[in-house]
């Protein structure tokens, strides 16, 4: 069962649409991508499942049953923009953060030990926000998001202002808090991370869903029969009723690499057949098309 | 611990904790130590250094000039002129060395007129100063003109101070001596003391949640708890701040007062003044029992009691009213544009009050002390003079009621203002957000 769920959620901000009719349901261990360009309405639907809004019409649904004020206890939020008392210290901010998500002070300590390990972090725990590095006050905020272990964990453009590096830490540790059993609904701009670590997106226009669906199904879903190919000959001769070629340029050590689309109907069986008479192959794959070029399309689109 | 709880105790600790604080509550009695004692200590021996030089020129027969005496700003010298040398041209040589020059005319019993004259515009204090030593000259000079013997002592004797005993009568009939200026002064402190805590800690929230917004924490706070929890714990936790920096400046007080009081005991001016105190009472016993009867009049377990809701009450209304303005803008630049009618309603209700010592049972006062807005200043000081029960009971439960009104409204538009970035808002739109 989804762990949580929106059914027809809405939200008018005066005449404009913050969130339209959208439904879309997190399971247990699943990183669920919440695409969309900027102001399409993803922060705000984030915000009325976080019960910071509250939704005109429609209903959220924890294990099946309407979502309470208590349940945001259950929550943990990273919002896009990034904050903390300044004047805080590390410590002092991570254990105020989990207990008022209900940890007692003594459960809040022990885990935040482990988690500043984890980070790194151990020797700024009494260092003041104000003196960390914009990178580590993102890790401190993590940690302060994850503490209380919540079944569903909610991020916002986790990966903006981290470095490579880090960003690989942070991703170990999404796909970590996962594999425990974490739902994780998790939007961003950054496509290749979706196809790396989401199950299921849905992608956001408009306050609409314009596109809902497991990743692979999606990526199957607007394929164009695009291949590509490797010969080892350095010639190679147009075949206009099985295919065009789309792109050409010669491969590292000799040899070719194409990538052709097939014509409406030809199977990749007489394609492949008709190519090992003529080459000798070395390659071929079907290319599905990028998380970014769905984007770009779907959204270009409208 | 609860969230509320959590959080006050998060606002409170971090603000008492603040370098910024522990600066400001030593710094502030220092400064008004040197603000109200210093600073005119010094300012008058300033003053005293240069005397200002101010001839006479007397032209009657019985030289009153000989009768002035040197104030502390004037240096008073009597000067004979020639006949001829013009009051004018005389000061013309003596310029610089000169302030003024008095000439006391030779009719001056008649026309009770002197004139001042220099080369500037003359000090207020030396016309009053000049009066002030040539009235009594004059008068009784004028008394010896009527040639009775004595009359001098006899007039002494008649022009007397009239001292007013004001005596209350509670519903027995028994008599209470009351003092109007000593509860002047009690209602006035009181009322002061409501104006500054509000504005002060007011501001001070009002920065809190300006700086929780513009830090971003805001949206991860409310996220685990609702948005009046984390108003109401800011509201409170900075009370509870503000009551740490009263105790601590009246423990100063208390210190300073214990130091200062045997300082003084020891140093023999004051031995010597505190036997003739003794004296005087011991000769009149009635003077110390009166003054006792008078602080004894006023029934402080009342004005206490009294003073602790409505600054409760008063506290919570613009308190409130400030977390709202401050969720509603992005930097503090950008909050005068609501703060002033707030500062526009305290500054009228402090002059309001001060109006009220005057006639505490008039309209304006009984209108004022009514009025939520206003009634935890003006009450203040009606507050000594015995205000009916019902009025206080009325005026008490429609504070709390409004103040209640206002917190529920603040917290509608606080939990919309703290999520709205980017924009100035105007008063309309921002009333718009307390039906959403």
């Amino acid at each position: 069962m989804a762990f949580i769920e929106t059914r027809e959620v809405c939200k008018q901000y005066g005449e404009h649409w913050g969130v339209d009719h959208v439904s879309i349901s997190v399971a247990d261990g699943c990183i669920y991508g919440l695409l969309g360009p900027n102001g399409a309405g993803k922060t705000s639907l984030i915000r009325i499942i976080n019960r910071i809004t509250h939704a005109d019409s429609g209903e959220v649904l924890l294990h099946g049953r309407p979502m309470t004020d208590n349940d945001v206890m259950k929550i943990g939020y990273l919002p896009e923009e990034r904050g903390l008392y300044k004047k805080m210290k590390v410590e002092d901010q991570i254990i105020y953060l989990a207990r008022l998500r209900g940890m007692t002070r003594h459960d809040a300590q022990t885990r935040m030990k482990s988690w500043l390990e984890r980070f790194d972090l151990t020797q700024w725990r009494d260092k003041k926000v104000e003196q960390l590095s914009k990178g580590m006050a993102q890790k401190v905020q993590f940690i302060a998001t994850v503490i209380h272990q919540p079944p569903l964990l909610i991020f916002d453009e986790p990966f903006s202002g981290f470095d490579p590096l880090n960003a690989e830490i942070l991703k170990k540790e999404i796909l970590r808090l996962r594999d425990e059993g974490s739902a994780i609904l998790f939007s961003t701009h950054n496509m290749s991370s979706v196809e790396e670590i989401c199950q299921e997106i849905s992608l956001i226009n408009h306050a609409k869903v314009v596109l809902q669906g497991e990743v692979g199904e999606v990526r199957q879903r607007f394929k164009k029969n695009i291949y590509r190919i490797s010969v080892q000959e350095e010639t190679f001769l147009p075949e206009p009723a099985l295919f065009t070629v789309e792109e050409q340029s010669p491969s590292y050590g000799g040899g070719l690499t194409l990538q052709i689309r097939l014509a409406e109907g030809v199977r990749i069986r007489e394609v492949v057949s008709v190519l090992n008479e003529k080459y000798t192959l070395t390659g071929f794959e079907e290319i599905l098309p990028s998380m970014q070029e769905i984007f770009i399309e779907t959204v270009g689109k409208e | 611990m609860n969230r509320l709880g959590l959080i006050v105790r998060r606002e409170y600790l971090t603000t008492v904790m603040k370098k910024s604080f522990i600066v400001m509550t030593i710094l502030i009695p220092i400064l008004m130590i040197v603000i109200c004692g210093v600073l005119p200590a010094l300012l008058s021996t300033v003053k005293n250094d240069e005397k200002k030089t101010v001839e006479i020129v007397d032209r009657t027969e019985s030289h009153y000039a000989q009768f002035i005496e040197d104030s502390d700003d004037y240096e008073y010298r009597t000067v004979r002129l020639s006949g001829d040398l013009s009051l004018y041209d005389y000061f013309e040589t003596r310029k610089g060395e000169l302030y003024a020059i008095v000439e006391i005319p030779a009719d001056v019993l008649e026309t009770s007129t002197v004139s001042l004259y220099s080369s500037q515009s003359v000090n207020m204090t030396l016309e009053q100063n000049i009066a002030g030593q040539l009235r009594p000259i004059l008068r009784d000079e004028r008394l010896k003109g009527y040639g009775v013997d004595s009359l001098q002592s006899i007039y002494q004797r008649c022009d007397r101070h009239v001292g007013v005993n004001s005596i209350q009568w509670n519903e027995k009939g028994e008599e209470n001596v009351s003092s109007s200026a000593l509860s002047a002064i009690l209602g006035l402190v009181l009322a002061l003391l409501t104006y500054t805590f509000v504005l002060m800690y007011g501001a001070m929230i009002m920065n809190g949640v300006i700086e929780e917004k513009a830090n971003r924490i805001v949206e991860v706070i409310i996220s685990s708890c609702k948005p009046i929890e984390l108003m109401l714990g800011k509201i409170i936790g900075v009370a509870l701040v503000g009551l740490t920096q009263v105790v601590i400046w009246a423990g100063m007080l208390g210190i300073a007062g214990l130091v200062l009081g045997i300082n003084m005991m020891t140093t023999p001016e004051v031995t010597t003044a505190m036997a003739e105190v003794e004296a005087v009472t011991q000769a009149d016993p009635t003077v110390m029992e009166k003054i006792l009867q008078m602080i004894m009049g006023i029934h402080f377990t009342k004005i206490f009691l009294c003073f602790v809701l409505y600054f409760i009450g008063g506290y919570l209304l613009y308190a409130s009213l400030f977390a709202a303005f401050g969720s509603a803008v992005d930097e503090a630049s950008d909050a005068s544009q609501f703060t002033w009618p707030i500062m526009v309603i305290m500054i009228f209700a402090l002059y309001a009050g001060m109006f009220s010592m005057e006639n505490p049972d008039g309209p304006l006062a009984w209108w004022c002390s009514m009025i939520p807005f206003t009634s935890p200043i003006v009450m203040m000081v009606r507050l000594p003079y015995d205000v009916p029960a019902w009025e206080l009971l009325s005026s008490i439960a429609l504070l709390y009621l409004v103040a209640f009104a206002v917190l529920w409204v603040a917290s509608r538009i606080y939990r919309t203002g703290i999520l709205m970035y980017g924009k100035k808002y105007t008063l309309k739109e921002i009333l718009k957000w307390i039906r959403q």
